[in-house]
């Protein structure tokens, strides 16, 4: 990708007047700044640092950064809020307090307090036995949806909050704003990343 | 851009006057306003101007709080146009609200509208095929519904007309079931398409697979810059890319001097006078103040939405047409038509691993209608046919939900692995005109400006069952034989109105008895109105119609043209 080259093409292009939102941000540095605390708009304490925990088992930091640098799990505590409607919210606590339950009665912790193993475990067997999410067709899921269940809906909303992310979105993902043109068949070395968008 | 006619009183009168902006009302206006006519567009919504009013165009997910998803209130404003699954943070000030503009499900139909200036010209599909004869002879044919006035012969030059104006990139291929257009260079298709294009003509040998046919440019054309591959169509384009009246018929439009714009201006009726037989004008609610007003021309263009039109038409009575303007044939409303939609298959491609793409296309593969072309391909379960649209992709991230496994290796794993090639087509088939499957105005539920509402009662009917039964069994075959693995048949049994590509309810004939408008779209008993988008189809083929109703529009155009210059309208 250049980015450089994609700036100064859009600009020629359109003007000023397009020089807004993304194309403003690719001008400014991205910096991480490291999170101390949150305070959630919906979850409990218990209950955002179940979903921490959860973000941090599953999209842990590595040579890229982790869910919880991205404040992976401060988004999912914004689509509670705002995206859920009352039921869904309901049955997001129920569900919570489940998944919590079955770490008791089994390690007698909750799930933040669990080692790794002992997540891996868990989280192994939630997801065994979880329907998968069916095909798309143009965003939109074809044929009857089975329930996923806690877990794998879960994983799916922390994958959109990791890669909908700034800092994955433009510096870890392949981000190419303004490709200007559709070459069908590249070979994956030349590409190296998955694309961002 | 243009003059907008805001102080409404000073200007009343008019050469023409053309109902909605969108595909079909853009291209009446440009066409008209290039012939000298002083032209008044009316549109319901609010001004859209090109590039300056695309405020989300290139928004990133991060840039917003919910990452381009809806809350609830948003859902609530589009609680009906919602349901086809395309309305974002992004694109949601390009779909009407529906609390404002209610209509009654008599049977469950999905209406998506568009008010803006432009309309759904903004956040249309841009897929663009011509109707073949076999589809003009379709009625008289098989027997269903009546026959249209007009055939292929008749509308191909207005083809040619609009597609060198409006640039449709394609691949020509001289089948007779799908004419070529008149082509900017063809997309890409990509390496599993390829193949699986192979497979399938070889599988099949009376098949095609072909890359899409869309309003994109591929090349500059009449100063308007090429696509990008950004796929971020339905905020608008910045750099012009796709058609929109926005962007091409509009601006065209305005640069004669002739036009005049107003947005804010809802159509409550067209005023018939008794006394020359003709229209006189149309009676207007402007839509911020409530206060009604009446504009006058020599003719009138109806191009509000099929639906919308027939709405209009319905509502303007008079002693002449107690039923609806041009209503004699009792026709006007019935006649509801779309494409059935979301029923076909998907399934992985195993291979090309090391194979990727660039650039995010706005556009897939079609599959050209191969059934009741001839004797050789007739089928005795149904008549008519339909086409799919499909194309093949890498998940990327959004494959990850239905992995198991979590932690730095299944991380790292989803930024460089962009997952299993996934193939996909999906079918549209055509829907026979019914004359039970109508809209009715409704003045027991008002909208907010107290005009009648629409209430929708139609369905599909068992030649629509027996095409998508068949859609379903071609589609499972052709991916199993196309070396597809997992392949996964769906039907989401979607209502009408999904294929967002109603048509009808005002048709086209030869005979006044049977039909609403004539063989250059004007109301049989009232000349001067001319009605040229989805609302005139007689038939509705199974390839996407905007293409059809911008070529209807030029020829009716030409025609209102030449008959005012001779002195009969």
């Amino acid at each position: 990708m250049n980015r450089r080259e994609a700036i100064k093409n859009t600009a020629l292009l359109g003007g000023a007047s397009i020089l807004t939102g993304s194309l403003f941000s690719i001008l400014q540095s991205c910096k991480s700044e490291p999170r101390l605390s949150w305070k959630p708009s919906f979850l409990t304490a218990d209950q955002a640092q179940l979903i921490s925990a959860m973000v941090d088992t599953i999209l842990p930091k590595t040579v890229t950064p982790g869910g919880l640098d991205v404040k992976v799990d401060i988004f999912m505590d914004t689509v509670f809020a705002k995206l859920y409607n009352a039921e869904g919210q309901k049955a997001l606590v129920a569900d919570m307090d489940g998944f919590n339950e079955k770490c008791r009665s089994k390690f007698s912790k909750p799930f933040h307090e669990l080692d790794k193993e002992q997540r891996t475990e868990i989280l192994k067997a939630e997801e065994a036995g979880s329907p998968k999410y069916n095909g798309k067709v143009w965003g939109t899921a074809v044929g009857e949806q089975k329930p996923v269940g806690f877990c794998r809906s879960m994983k799916s909303l922390m994958l959109w909050g990791y890669f909908s992310s700034e800092e994955v979105g433009m510096k870890v993902l392949n981000y190419d704003p303004v490709p200007g043109d559709y070459l069908g068949c590249v070979p994956m070395a030349e590409v190296g990343r998955v694309w961002s968008l | 851009m243009p003059n907008f006619n805001i102080d409404a009183k000073k200007d009343m009168t008019y050469d023409a006057i053309v109902i909605g902006s969108g595909m079909s009302g853009g291209w009446a206006a440009k066409e008209l306003c290039e012939a000298g006519l002083k032209t008044l567009v009316l549109e319901r919504g609010r001004m859209v101007e090109h590039i300056k009013d695309y405020p989300t165009a290139n928004n990133e997910s991060w840039d917003l709080e919910l990452r381009g998803a809806i809350g609830p209130e948003d859902q609530k404003k589009h609680y009906k146009a919602g349901r086809a699954g395309f309305i974002g943070e992004n694109n949601k000030h390009f779909y009407a609200n529906d609390q404002e503009a209610p209509y009654t499900e008599v049977k469950p139909f999905l209406w998506v509208r568009a008010h803006q200036m432009g309309g759904r010209s903004l956040i249309w599909g841009k897929q663009t095929y011509r109707w073949s004869e076999l589809d003009f002879e379709a009625n008289a044919k098989d027997g269903h519904g009546i026959d249209w006035p007009i055939r292929y012969k008749d509308l191909a030059p207005w083809y040619t007309h609009v597609e060198k104006y409006a640039g449709i990139s394609g691949e020509a291929l001289g089948l007779p079931q799908l004419p070529d257009s008149h082509f900017l260079p063809p997309m890409e298709l990509n390496c599993v398409e390829k193949e699986v294009k192979q497979r399938l003509e070889k599988e099949f040998p009376d098949r095609n697979l072909i890359i899409g046919r869309v309003a994109h440019l591929t090349v500059e054309h009449n100063g308007r810059g090429k696509c990008q591959f950004r796929n971020r169509c339905d905020r608008g384009c910045p750099f012009g890319a796709y058609f929109s009246s926005n962007a091409v018929t509009l601006p065209a439009a305005n640069a004669t001097g002739n036009l005049t714009m107003r947005p804010f201006s809802i159509v409550d009726s067209i005023v018939y006078d008794e006394k020359t037989g003709r229209a006189s004008g149309v009676k207007v609610i402007d839509s911020e103040t409530g206060e009604m007003q009446e504009y006058l021309a020599k003719i009138i263009f109806c191009n509000a939405s099929t639906l919308s039109t027939t709405r209009i038409l319905l509502n303007s009575t008079s002693s002449r047409f107690p039923n609806g303007l041009g209503n004699d044939s009792g026709e006007l409303g019935h006649n509801l038509m779309d494409h059935t939609y979301r029923v076909g298959a998907i399934g992985n491609y195993d291979g090309f691993e090391d194979m990727y793409y660039k650039g995010r296309r706005p556009n897939g593969i079609y599959i050209p209608r191969y059934w009741n072309i001839d004797a050789k391909t007739k089928s005795d379960k149904f008549v008519r046919g339909f086409g799919f649209q499909g194309g093949a992709y890498r998940p990327g991230w959004g494959a990850g939900a239905n992995m198991d496994g979590f932690g730095e290796e299944f991380k790292d794993n989803l930024i460089t692995n962009p997952g299993p090639w996934e193939f996909f087509i999906t079918g549209f088939a055509e829907c026979l005109p019914y004359h039970e499957n109508k809209v009715s105005l409704d003045k027991q539920n008002l909208d907010k400006w107290g005009q009648p509402t629409l209430a929708i009662d139609a369905e599909w009917k068992a030649n629509e069952l027996a095409l998508n039964k068949q859609i379903q069994e071609d589609a499972l075959e052709m991916l199993e034989k196309c070396g597809l693995k997992n392949i996964v048949g769906f039907d989401n049994k979607h209502e009408m109105g999904y294929g967002i590509h109603e048509m009808g309810t005002a048709r086209m004939g030869r005979d006044p008895k049977t039909s609403v408008l004539n063989a250059t779209n004007q109301v049989h008993a009232c000349k001067n109105v001319f009605v040229s988008d989805g609302a005139c189809m007689t038939s509705n083929s199974c390839v996407n119609p905007s293409l059809t109703y911008m070529a209807l529009t030029a020829r009716a155009a030409s025609h209102a043209i030449s008959e005012l210059k001779k002195g009969n309208l």
